[in-house]
């Protein structure tokens, strides 16, 4: 019996399958939360069995020759009126379908959905359903939610929605890997994240008294450290200056995939080792983009990602002058069990030299644009105005970035740090650019800088007392001697800044017990000190008080009675979970796994995140657009 | 105590036994007369008169019919007052409801209290009314007069679902259904028998078997979905796979009659049952044949067959192979020794010894073949002697885990429980293992036998929630007590359960008509987002609100807002909403994308002024049209003036009002399109359509800053490559920007000799560098020397590709490094 299905997937929702075969190695056992969530859609798509095309959500009419539709997408208003359009579109048709329509929301479905549904008349046509994904591993490390539009939401709408099923995500984390023993964290946000998450667990007593009683403490995860995107603002709009920083900055690395020139991925050249096929193909599809997986899976990719980008070239040789000495290796191969043993590793080399090359490739478009005047000159402000070196210079150089008409973002970008890190801008100053973005952008910015405003990003100087600095100084953020072959400090990865959001994470795993500040080459001296046990935040208290927001600790019990087991699990290190509420940068990322490899083997750490931002993909969010009128007509 | 052999009757190789479950409580009841629908799972009978048979009218028979609900013990649980139309056909739905298929197309579902719901199989349906229905535990399939099949395949959200047009002009000799968790596409499979073939149907075709051994006059699909049985006109018995691909077995029956039921028999056997004769056939076409004196009704299980008579319950069953194996006569299977073992044992005799050392190794097997075999048997003596064997055993094996004797003993005493007549729930083992004890629970619950439920429940720990929460809610429903009385009383049984949930309860206190009540019973709801929805209908819409916020669940808010803007009027709707923040920005942000004109009004009774200047601000940026573009300006505009804090803002808009004048007017003069672009890009356009003037005018007008004007005419001149207008302009007046960015621009546009001219204008330090970038070796190098620049100096000789110029700079390098 032919009964076609087709799904039509919206907002990466999918688990990659071809990627994910790089997770499943660290401490914590991330392959449960993996094998929830591959059942699941299982389940889902199962319902109608087997899936023959798959569709991606669009606005406008959808064309299939399948008759049931599973349509599997996030609970939002746009996408629901791309479905009531193609349903729409059917029904006028008097020679297609019958179809059967179902709908499955990614992670729930919402009664605002469900609005829309009605109020485009198509609610009574679809079968209504829900996929709960929400962690999705995008490394062993990482977990995300993959909400792109949080920042803007939770902090210019004020819209909490993220907050709600951060708490469900990370409840469903407990009941696999057990109960945090504690949950610190930093920022407003953060506090009513740990408050939902206490209270779900009290409700939970109601759904299931069983599994809220068998509830233990975790083994591995002895800590939840939340951080607040609005506790540091000024991280993510610093240009990252790791390897896949900076693949982010320049290509937009979007769900682990990057989009590049096909030139620069085509593995169909990888079969034969000469310049000229690849050379072919280059010129065969000029301007075509090919999606790239980016993830660990790529053992090359792996080594660099976290590098500063300033040590890339060097190791790059370094690999290629090792492949190359391991392609010689067949001349050395000369009886039958050696060629054999060539050969089986021949299929490796390959996959190496494909990645080498294509990591050559980006290194070198990477090399071009760091290159420019431009890139130089923005990040000679840039560290200027965090470090606090005051001059005349920085302003200076936004107006003439305005007067060159470089797009808005990065102008709002470098402005809104300026402006952040000084506390805001002085009164005249402050009109000044508000007038020359207006002129040189369009009068509807009104909105934007209205928006900028409302964030804390872009403000009138009120009082000439500077926190940032104390902040700066207390945590030494800045750090002038970097070394970037081997880093001794998280401040590595912007060259010289340390991101104050993982500053803050590492004051909590970090301390030595002479109470020593976090700073180059403290992690040396705080190795190993629990946090379950620890201190939390104390000794941190004036510049936490500094820092925009309430600064909790909280402790989980299980009301056996018995004592917080100290032991460690089977000598495994413990781990702490650092949740980014709000977002984080891939420096971050990078910096937060520093931390780690300080820890020498004691501590591992989950980054999870509502989604994985920069600086561009920050400010865009909150650009008021409006529509091109000439565009069409 | 009988041998547990004795009902047994061989069949080939194997055993059936049919033992006897209950005396039935009914008083003459003659089944031939009913139509009759039963429940798998040992669930209750409903029956019903059969107006298609002929029936003597007796004084007490009661005009209008009712359903009659039996337990399988034969207790009357409900009459239901039959008040409908003719009914086609009755079934049972995996959740134990009656589910009654009228010749109308309406669909009635009774629980087993005789409460109903119903829903309709549409138009179609009605018209050409229904004829036949198979119904399965999840779904149905209707037959309509004009042969149309209508599915609906789950019964709590019932869609009717029109399958292929089956092409057939008269009703099929028989028919079945497959269910969809047998088939291949996980859609209703229909058999249709057909003049000698059997027709298939599903949502999307028919297909002809094209068989020829029909006409099929009775069919059967076997429990497991694999295999149909099915009854020809010259009397034979064949089972085919249900595709069609293998030949299973054939048996002459030599009746010319079709047989009244045909069921199956677990997987293995079908049962036929003729007016008085049942005959069982096995796979290799051996029968049994048991003859009964009155009529019949067989119910297929997972694992048997039940047969209903007027007398008696009994269940037909191949005999399990565990119980095969220790009661066989001369059987020396493992657990058969140990049985024997224990009765030697009893009886004082040494050859219990004898036994046990026989069957040394494999005794920790043999203990749980007694274990399990004692799950199989209904009479409880020989559960009792079973366990007692395996009891023994165990005492001879030096590691033993208890689990599953204990969890046995649990289970049988579950099972005697339910099984008493009292009760009436047949069930075995296996089908105990399949339903689960949860769905066992449920029924107990359907049936209002809260007590044993709650001792069951507590017997083998599980949450007894659920019992005490439909119990409180049948309380409400019929109890006669006045609100307080009703309150004290659930509250004290439910008082020792934390964590219970009220809200089920007061919405049911509050259907009762107990508002009062139910507000009392809400307050006990430890979760606020469950207060929600009934809140919602108590009419608490604020307090609704405010739970739904308390909760965090943004979209219970939402649930919360949308009703309430429904309910009530704008003002009313704004004044619950305005004081609580995160309803006024969960409304602002869906306004935002759903219905602006809502915002508007929402920011203006809440005085938002400049909320809503912005808001009118960007929609002025959306319209095409001219005058309505300035409509919103202004009113944006008027929004700004009326606060004195947004000076700023009213200047801009002002400004951009003017702008916008101009623009229409550029438009007219150059007739190319100018509105949408900034001042900043008018201005370049300007230049680029060689506008200069206008430019300039343009750039007066707004006092433009010298610095910005000069840096956009650079750019505009250059892209046009208006390189005498750079020229032009670097020589108007000094540079408000310097020359570097001539320069730059001029090496962006790859005109180096254009780039050239201003180098010498900039400051002396940078000129080295500039001359690098347009590759004028020696004009860098004596630019360098002249600033003693020794690192640059240095930077040129390595880019230097002119061997002769590097002897050069070479020079000035030991000149410079001589000097120092």
């Amino acid at each position: 019996m032919s009964t076609s299905t087709a799904a039509a997937v919206a907002a990466a929702s999918t688990p990659a399958q071809p990627t994910g075969a790089h997770l499943g190695h660290t401490s914590l056992n991330i392959d449960s939360l993996r094998d929830l969530a591959r059942k699941e859609l299982v389940n889902v798509l199962d319902s109608d069995h087997g899936v023959e095309k798959i569709y991606h959500l669009q606005p406008g009419p959808l064309e299939t020759d399948c008759k049931n539709l599973i349509y599997i997408c996030r609970p939002q208003a746009n996408y629901m009126k791309y479905i009531a359009e193609h349903i729409h579109t059917h029904t006028k048709d008097p020679h297609a379908g019958p179809y059967t329509y179902s709908l499955f929301f990614v992670p729930r479905r919402t009664a605002l959905c469900e609005k829309v549904l009605e109020d485009e008349g198509v609610f009574g046509e679809i079968t209504k359903g829900e996929y709960h994904l929400d962690l999705i591993p995008m490394e062993d490390d990482v977990l995300s939610l993959e909400w792109d539009s949080t920042f803007k939401e939770l902090y210019l709408d004020q819209d909490t929605t993220s907050i709600y099923y951060a708490a469900k995500a990370l409840m469903r984390l407990q009941g696999i890997y057990g109960l945090f023993p504690r949950i610190l964290g930093k920022g407003d946000y953060s506090k009513a994240l740990c408050d939902m998450m206490l209270r779900m667990r009290r409700e939970m007593a109601v759904d299931d008294l069983d599994a809220s009683q068998t509830l233990q403490l975790s083994q591995n995860i002895d800590s939840l450290i939340i951080i607040d995107r609005s506790v540091d603002m000024v991280t993510p709009l610093c240009t990252q200056l790791t390897y896949e920083g900076l693949i982010d900055e320049i290509f937009h690395i979007k769900n682990s995939f990057v989009e590049v020139d096909a030139s620069l991925a085509n593995p169909a050249s990888t079969n034969t080792g000469a310049g000229g096929s690849a050379a072919a193909a280059s010129t065969a599809a000029p301007g075509k983009k090919k999606k790239v997986p980016l993830n660990g899976g790529d053992k090359l990719f792996g080594e660099l990602r976290d590098l500063n980008f300033a040590v890339v070239g060097g190791l790059l040789n370094k690999v290629a002058k090792r492949i190359n000495a391991d392609y010689e290796e067949r001349h050395n191969a000369k009886t039958v069990p050696q060629i054999r043993q060539f050969i089986v590793k021949m299929g490796g080399l390959a996959a190496e030299h494909q990645s080498l090359r294509l990591h050559t490739a980006l290194a070198e478009e990477i090399m071009n644009y760091t290159m420019t005047d431009d890139f130089n000159r923005i990040l000679e402000v840039q560290q200027n105005v965090v470090a606090g070196i005051a001059t005349n210079k920085e302003p200076e150089y936004i107006e003439e970035m305005i007067n060159k008409q470089v797009p808005i973002v990065q102008v709002l970008r470098l402005l809104c740090l300026y402006s952040l890190v000084n506390n805001g801008l002085k009164p005249k100053q402050f009109e000044f650019f508000k007038k020359e973005i207006l002129e040189a952008y369009g009068f509807e910015h009104i909105q934007t800088l209205d928006n900028l405003r409302r964030l804390g990003m872009l403000t009138k100087q009120v009082t000439t007392k500077n926190t940032y600095s104390l902040v700066r100084r207390s945590l030494s953020l800045i750090v002038d001697e970097v070394n970037e072959h081997a880093p001794n400090d998280i401040s590595y990865v912007y060259s010289g800044y340390a991101p104050l959001s993982v500053r803050l994470v590492q004051c909590v795993v970090q301390r030595g017990k002479d109470g020593a500040r976090p700073g180059p080459g403290a992690g040396s001296g705080g190795k190993g000190s629990g946090v379950a046990g620890g201190n939390g935040w104390k000794g941190f208290e004036d510049v936490l008080r500094m820092l925009p927001g309430r600064t909790f600790d909280e402790t989980q019990r299980v009301d056996d009675g018995q004592p917080r087991s100290s032991k460690r699990a089977n000598g495994q290190p413990k781990i702490s979970l650092v949740f980014f509420l709000g977002g984080c940068t891939f420096t971050e990322i990078s910096a937060t796994r520093f931390l780690a490899s300080q820890e020498g083997g004691q501590r591992d750490f989950v980054i999870c995140t509502t989604q994985i931002l920069n600086g561009n993909t920050l400010v865009d969010s909150i650009v008021q657009k409006v529509p091109d009128l000439h565009a069409s007509g | 105590m009988s041998p547990p052999t004795a009902d047994w009757i061989q069949l080939q190789d194997r055993f059936y036994r049919k033992q006897e479950i209950y005396t039935m409580l009914w008083k003459q009841v003659d089944l031939s007369k009913y139509m009759i629908a039963a429940a798998p799972f040992g669930g209750p009978l409903a029956l019903v008169r059969d107006d298609r048979k002929v029936l003597l009218l007796q004084k007490q028979q009661p005009v209008k019919p009712s359903i009659y609900l039996y337990t399988s013990s034969g207790k009357l649980m409900e009459p239901i007052q039959w008040d409908k139309g003719r009914i086609i056909g009755m079934g049972w739905s995996e959740a134990e409801q009656l589910l009654c298929m009228l010749e109308d197309g309406t669909v009635r579902m009774y629980n087993i209290l005789g409460e109903y719901t119903q829903f309709s199989l549409g138009k179609e349906a009605k018209e050409n009314k229904v004829i036949d229905v198979q119904i399965w535990g999840t779904g149905l399939v209707a037959l309509t007069g004009s042969f149309q099949l209508i599915a609906v395949t789950n019964f709590d959200e019932p869609r009717p679902l029109f399958l292929a047009n089956t092409g057939i002009n008269e009703p099929p000799h028989s028919w079945t259904v497959i269910p969809p968790k047998f088939t291949l596409s996980r859609h209703v499979e229909v058999l249709l028998a057909i003049n000698s073939t059997i027709l298939v149907v599903d949502a999307t075709e028919a297909r002809d078997e094209r068989l020829l051994e029909g006409p099929f006059r009775k069919m059967s699909v076997s429990p497991d979905g694999k295999y149909l049985a099915l009854f020809t006109n010259d009397g034979r018995l064949w089972v085919v796979s249900t595709d069609f691909q293998k030949n299973l077995s054939e048996f002459e029956t030599k009746s010319q009659v079709a047989p009244q039921q045909l069921v199956w028999c677990g997987t293995d056997s079908v049962i036929l049952y003729w007016d008085k004769i049942v005959l069982m056939v096995g796979p290799f076409g051996d029968w049994i044949k048991y003859p009964y004196d009155e009529a019949i009704f067989m119910i297929p299980e997972v694992d048997g067959v039940r047969i209903i008579s007027s007398e008696k319950c009994e269940f037909l069953q191949k005999v399990p192979a565990v119980t095969e194996d220790i009661f066989k006569i001369g059987s020396t299977a493992p657990g058969a020794m140990l049985y024997d073992a224990l009765d030697h044992f009893e009886k004082k005799s040494p050859k219990a010894d004898e036994n046990i050392r026989s069957i040394r190794l494999e005794l920790a097997d043999a203990v749980e073949a007694c274990i399990e075999a004692a799950g199989h048997e209904i009479n409880h003596q020989y559960q009792r002697s079973l366990l007692k064997a395996a009891s023994f055993g165990k005492c001879f094996l030096e590691i033993h885990n208890a689990d599953s004797f204990v969890d046995m003993c649990k289970t049988l005493r579950v099972l005697n429980a339910v099984r008493f007549y009292e009760i009436g729930i047949p069930l075995t083992y296996t089908q105990y293992q399949r339903l689960t004890p949860e769905a066992l629970i449920d029924r107990l619950i359907s049936r209002h036998q809260y007590l044993l439920a709650i001792r069951i429940c507590e017997y083998l720990k599980m949450r007894t929630d659920r019992i005490l929460i439909h119990w409180a809610c049948s309380k409400i429903k019929i109890s006669n007590d006045d609100e307080d009385t009703l309150c004290r009383m659930v509250v004290e049984k439910l008082a020792n359960k934390p964590g219970l949930s009220y809200s089920e309860i007061a919405m049911t206190a509050l259907k009762a008509g107990h508002s009062t009540l139910a507000t009392k019973l809400l307050d006990y709801e430890p979760r606020a987002g469950d207060q929600v929805p009934l809140l919602m209908s108590m009419g608490q819409d604020e307090l609704a609100l405010v739970k739904a916020i308390e909760s965090g669940d943004t979209d219970l808010v939402y649930h919360v807002i949308l009703y309430l803007k429904r309910k009530h009027q704008l003002g009313e709707f704004f004044r619950i909403i305005n004081n609580k923040p995160l309803a006024c920005h969960l409304l602002e942000s869906y306004c935002k994308q759903q219905d602006p004109e809502l915002l508007k009004d929402f920011y203006y009774q809440d005085d938002r002024r400049v909320d809503s200047a912005n808001l009118s601000l960007i929609e002025s940026f959306q319209q095409k049209d001219l005058t309505e573009r300035t409509k919103k300006l202004k009113n944006s505009l008027r929004l700004y003036q009326e606060d004195k804090e947004h000076l700023f803002e009213t200047k801009a808009i002002e400004e951009s009002l003017k702008l916008l004048q101009i623009q229409a007017q550029l438009e007219k003069d150059f007739n190319q399109p100018f509105t949408g672009l900034s001042l900043s890009s008018t201005v370049y356009k300007l230049i680029t359509i060689n506008q200069g003037s206008r430019a300039t005018k343009v750039r007066n007008d707004f006092q433009m800053p010298d610095k910005r004007f000069w840096w956009i005419k650079l750019r505009a001149l250059v892209e046009i490559r208006d390189w005498d207008g750079v020229a032009t302009l670097a020589k108007s007046k000094k540079s408000p920007i310097g020359y570097e960015p001539f320069v730059e621009e001029c090496v962006k546009a790859m005109q180096y000799r254009e780039a050239a001219k201003y180098i010498l204008k900039c400051d002396a330090h940078l000129r080295a560098g500039l001359f690098l970038k347009i590759e004028a070796y020696q004009e860098a190098g004596e630019q360098a020397f002249l600033q003693k620049d020794l690192e640059t100096l240095k930077e040129i000789r390595d880019k230097c590709p002119n061997a002769l110029l590097q002897g050069q700079i070479d020079g000035y390098i030991t000149q410079l490094a001589s000097s120092r």
